[in-house]
């Protein structure tokens, strides 16, 4: 029951400063409400957190209806009080509640007295009296009984539901009982010794405790396996008196060891059942841990929940999502129709999870202040936070205690998932802010150095111009200024790409997509190459059909520049440079490739890295930022799609990409 | 041809030396102005005939500058923006701009996107008159009466709506049509699909015209934006690098 935010009695939630927690034994018996309601008064008296345990021994399935509709109502009234129900399941009632008390800081153990005197049918110290000495240090509250408990004790023999066996059980016992004499006597017809007789019968007795319900009827057996062998089997025959005077001590001996040993089987078949809804509930949790592991939202884990919990109990569930902006509506999942999820209304429903949710506290069915509801409405804490609120439906109208704690570990497990996501976002959230950081330092370094260089030669030169133009012959005038030009052009392209970064760099991409004609685009960044391509020839390759493709087109263009631009400044002057765009299946595919010398295997992977500028540019040693690449790539990669560097034949490289190709309803 | 009266609004004073020393040189009477109030001034007092506007300016959005001048001239207006700045573009050809420059712009370009304005003005001041059945531009011929479309002498074959759209951007020669005016005017709507469906009619259109080498480019398609058509003028190359 980690994780679980505790209530003090007033519903608020706040650790109590006393750090008083008290514990309520409940039990289906009439005078346990008023334990209960005395735990509920003290511990709003006293500011502290409540916790209402029961424990569930194996006499839970035989338990009566109306004892266990009781239970429900104490269970319902624990709750109402502002406690947190917990179920553990055990043979041993007082060392549960002493094992509870312990692990949980427990300082008050209230408990009823009716509780501890049943426990002395089995000839055991009182339940008080064991619970006193198994936890010494806390106080122990015995609400004494009202004596109304004769009557109910007397009405109803305890054993009455649980030990009487059916008449099944009894043809079982007695068919059983009849084989073993039977065998007894060809036993004793072949010549074997009475040990192996009366072996037969324990055995007898053993199978007669595993195949029926209780120990009635090994107990049962056992005194007539005794029976049966003196009258059969013993000399005289056929009468109840025995010669032999051992006899009287092999009957006692027989007796004792078959009531043990049906006893030790009923016992152990009750631990069996015990065992195996543990592991039932272990696996239970374990598949919802799975599945939820699986879940990539809140909303989904949510879901998945509320799904569960409903097929679960075969019950109607809802769930209602809550974020920043408070609660939003609801889902509803119907009993038994997995996939039939539909929305829920605004209503009272709606007012009833929204109270829950700001109150952090069960509300709807049976609770102020909407009893009326038919769902009861339960908060899902992550962490510190309320993070939807999980509706069951009315339905299931009794509160079992068995499954409300399913409930309880499968929200357990929902609360855990939905921080575990949470902290899972935070952390890469974090990661790459830092990166983004870092990525946002190395441009501004990058950038200053790379700025100041080509404005100092503009500056520079312009000054030289303007003061000393007399001294400058044309040529060389004509040198400078065509300096001052190239550097200004580049700085206008470096402010292209650092827009297209700004655009897409803050990892929330905003694309402008349409549908546009390859050809239009490619033409268009053509438009846009640098000067130094004068000196390459460069070609446009496009299909014979105009080709539609999604896109951001502007961001498109610039990728097609930067691609252009490079090829134009890694390859030698007279260099053929070609710009194509061929349809394959339903893709446009782009690619820009030339005749130079390529790029090293070494280098293949570097050139999208920022900053990467490689060794020694072929044409002139025109400053590169090394943001080209990167920033085709990201913006590729926005497109969903990917740049491909590959090898051209028989030298240079190929850079290419695929866009999807879209079809359009001509409107004719 | 005379040379027009150019009015120059740029608040930038760099770029309206540049603008001024451009114009200058190639022997254009002009007047600079920086702000947009000054602007609607001299373009009522003095009657331009061109008027190269700055968008981003100091005391007036463009686009009321553009809609105030519209109100009673025609004159042919070029807009000058950032790059980034699309939509402003549209707007302001939407709202009656006929060409605009991206700022950085070469001298060239601006040089040439005057010319393009010039003829358009010697369009509107002789064919408007004019205006027959019969709409001639370099190879192309459109028979408006008869509904046919020639490139030199033969006969090209169009569709219902290659033909509506030649005719739109006829009309409207050397003035940049946006996207949502063409949709408007051939759909009546400007969704989308309208866009889209555009975009392919105008490539096949111009696929159509592209045999003869003449009309090749008459078409511009600016990305983004909308479409184009320029007049040819066989004295001036440069217009095809356009």
């Amino acid at each position: 029951m980690e994780g679980v935010i505790k209530l003090n009695a007033n519903g608020k939630q706040k650790r109590n400063a006393a750090n008083e927690h008290i514990l309520v034994c409940l039990s289906s018996s009439p005078s346990n409400e008023r334990v209960v309601k005395t735990a509920v008064r003290m511990a709003s008296v006293f500011g502290s957190q409540l916790t209402a345990l029961y424990v569930r021994t194996p006499d839970y399935e035989t338990m009566d209806p109306e004892d266990r509709k009781r239970l429900e109502n104490h269970i319902r009234i624990a709750e109402a009080g502002g406690a947190e129900t917990v179920t553990t399941h055990g043979d041993d009632v007082s060392e549960q509640i002493a094992e509870y008390a312990r692990l949980s800081g427990v300082t008050k153990i209230i408990i009823g007295i009716n509780s501890s005197r049943r426990r002395r049918l089995f000839f055991k110290p009182t339940l008080t009296e064991r619970l006193f000495e198994l936890v010494p240090g806390i106080d122990v509250h015995v609400i004494p009984d009202t004596g109304a408990l004769g009557a109910y004790y007397g009405k109803k023999g305890r054993f009455k539901q649980s030990v009487l066996p059916s008449w099944k059980d009894i043809a079982v016992t007695a068919a059983l009982l009849a084989a073993a004499t039977g065998i007894g006597l060809l036993f004793q017809r072949l010549g074997f010794t009475d040990a192996n007789i009366i072996t037969v019968y324990l055995l007898c007795v053993l199978i007669i405790s595993i195949l029926t319900r209780g120990f009635a009827c090994g107990v049962m057996g056992s005194f007539a396996s005794v029976i049966l062998f003196n009258y059969f089997l013993t000399e005289p025959r056929l009468t109840l008196r025995a010669y032999g005077s051992g006899y009287p001590v092999t009957f006692a001996i027989m007796l004792a060891a078959s009531i043990i040993t049906s006893t030790l089987a009923a016992k152990l078949k009750a631990q069996a059942k015990l065992s195996a809804g543990d592991a039932f509930r272990t696996k239970l949790l374990f598949d919802t841990n799975r599945i939820l592991q699986g879940a990539k939202d809140e909303r989904e884990i949510l879901t998945i929940t509320a799904s569960r919990v409903s097929k679960l109990l075969n019950v109607d569930t809802s769930v209602h999502f809550a974020d920043e902006n408070g609660l939003s509506g609801g889902l509803l999942f119907f009993a038994g129709r997995e996939g039939s999820e539909q929305a829920l209304p605004e209503g009272p429903d709606f007012e009833a999870a929204q109270w829950a949710y700001l109150n952090k506290k069960q509300s709807g069915m049976g609770v102020k202040p909407h009893k009326a509801i038919k769902f009861v409405y339960t908060p899902i804490r992550a962490g510190e936070s309320i993070c939807g609120v999980l509706g069951i439906g009315a339905a299931h109208r009794r509160t079992d205690a068995y499954e409300k704690g399913i409930v309880q570990s499968i929200l357990g497990e929902c609360g855990l998932a939905i921080e575990n996501l949470r902290n899972a976002k935070g952390r890469e959230a974090a990661a790459v802010l830092a990166k983004n950081e870092q990525l946002r330092a190395n441009l501004l370094r990058t950038i200053s150095h790379d700025l100041r260089t080509p404005l100092t030669s503009i500056s520079g030169n312009a000054d030289t111009l303007l003061k000393n133009r007399a001294m400058f012959d044309d040529e060389t005038a004509d040198r400078l200024l065509s300096d001052i030009r190239d550097d200004a052009e580049w700085l206008t392209g470096l402010v292209e790409n650092l827009l297209s970064i700004s655009k897409i760099g803050d990892g929330s991409i905003r694309l402008d997509v349409s549908d546009q004609i390859v050809e239009d685009v490619l033409e268009e960044a053509l438009r846009h190459i640098d000067r130094g391509s004068a000196s390459r020839t460069i070609a446009l390759e496009t299909g014979n059909e105009p080709m539609l493709a999604r896109m951001d087109a502007r961001l498109i263009v610039q990728v097609i520049v930067n691609l252009v631009n490079n090829a134009v400044k890694h390859t030698p002057e007279g260099s053929a440079i070609t710009v194509k765009a061929v349809p394959d299946e339903a893709f446009a595919v782009i690619s820009v490739s030339d005749n130079g010398p390529g790029i090293p295997d070494e280098w293949k992977e570097k050139v999208f890295e920022m900053f990467f500028t490689g060794d020694n540019d072929v044409g002139d040693s025109r400053r590169s930022m090394g943001l080209g690449l990167p920033l085709c790539r990201s913006i590729l990669e926005a497109h969903g799609s990917e740049l491909i560097l590959g090898d051209n034949r028989p030298s240079g490289c190929i850079f290419s990409f695929k866009l999807p190709l879209s079809e359009v309803d001509l409107n004719e | 041809m005379n040379k027009p009266l150019i009015l120059v609004v740029e608040d930038d004073r760099p770029i309206r030396n540049l603008i001024s020393a451009t114009l200058k040189m190639h022997d254009y009477k002009f007047i600079a102005v920086g702000n947009g109030a000054e602007a609607v001034l001299e373009a009522s007092s003095h009657n331009p005939d061109i008027m190269l506007l700055d968008l981003g300016l100091p005391d007036m959005d463009g686009v009321d500058v553009i809609k105030r001048i519209r109100s009673w001239s025609d004159m042919p207006i070029i807009v000058i923006s950032a790059r980034s700045e699309d939509r402003d573009k549209i707007d302001a050809l939407d709202s009656g701009a006929d060409d605009y420059l991206t700022k950085p712009f070469s001298v060239e370009e601006l040089l040439a996107r005057i010319r393009v304005a010039q003829r358009r003005l010697s369009v509107v001041q002789t064919d408007r008159a004019a205006s027959g059945p019969l709409f001639v531009n370099g190879d192309l011929k459109i028979d408006l009466a008869a509904g046919l479309v020639f490139l030199g002498n033969e006969q090209i074959h169009l569709t219902p709506i290659e033909y509506k759209l030649i005719c739109l951007l006829a009309a409207n020669v050397g003035k940049v049509l946006t996207h949502t005016f063409i949709t408007q005017k051939i759909w009546g709507s400007s969704w989308e699909n309208d866009i889209a469906s555009l975009r392919v009619f105008m490539a096949t259109l111009r696929r159509k015209l592209e045999s003869d080498p003449d009309t090749k480019r008459c078409i511009q398609t600016h990305i983004g934006v909308g479409y184009r058509m320029i007049r040819i003028d066989p004295a001036d190359k440069e217009e095809k690098e356009q």
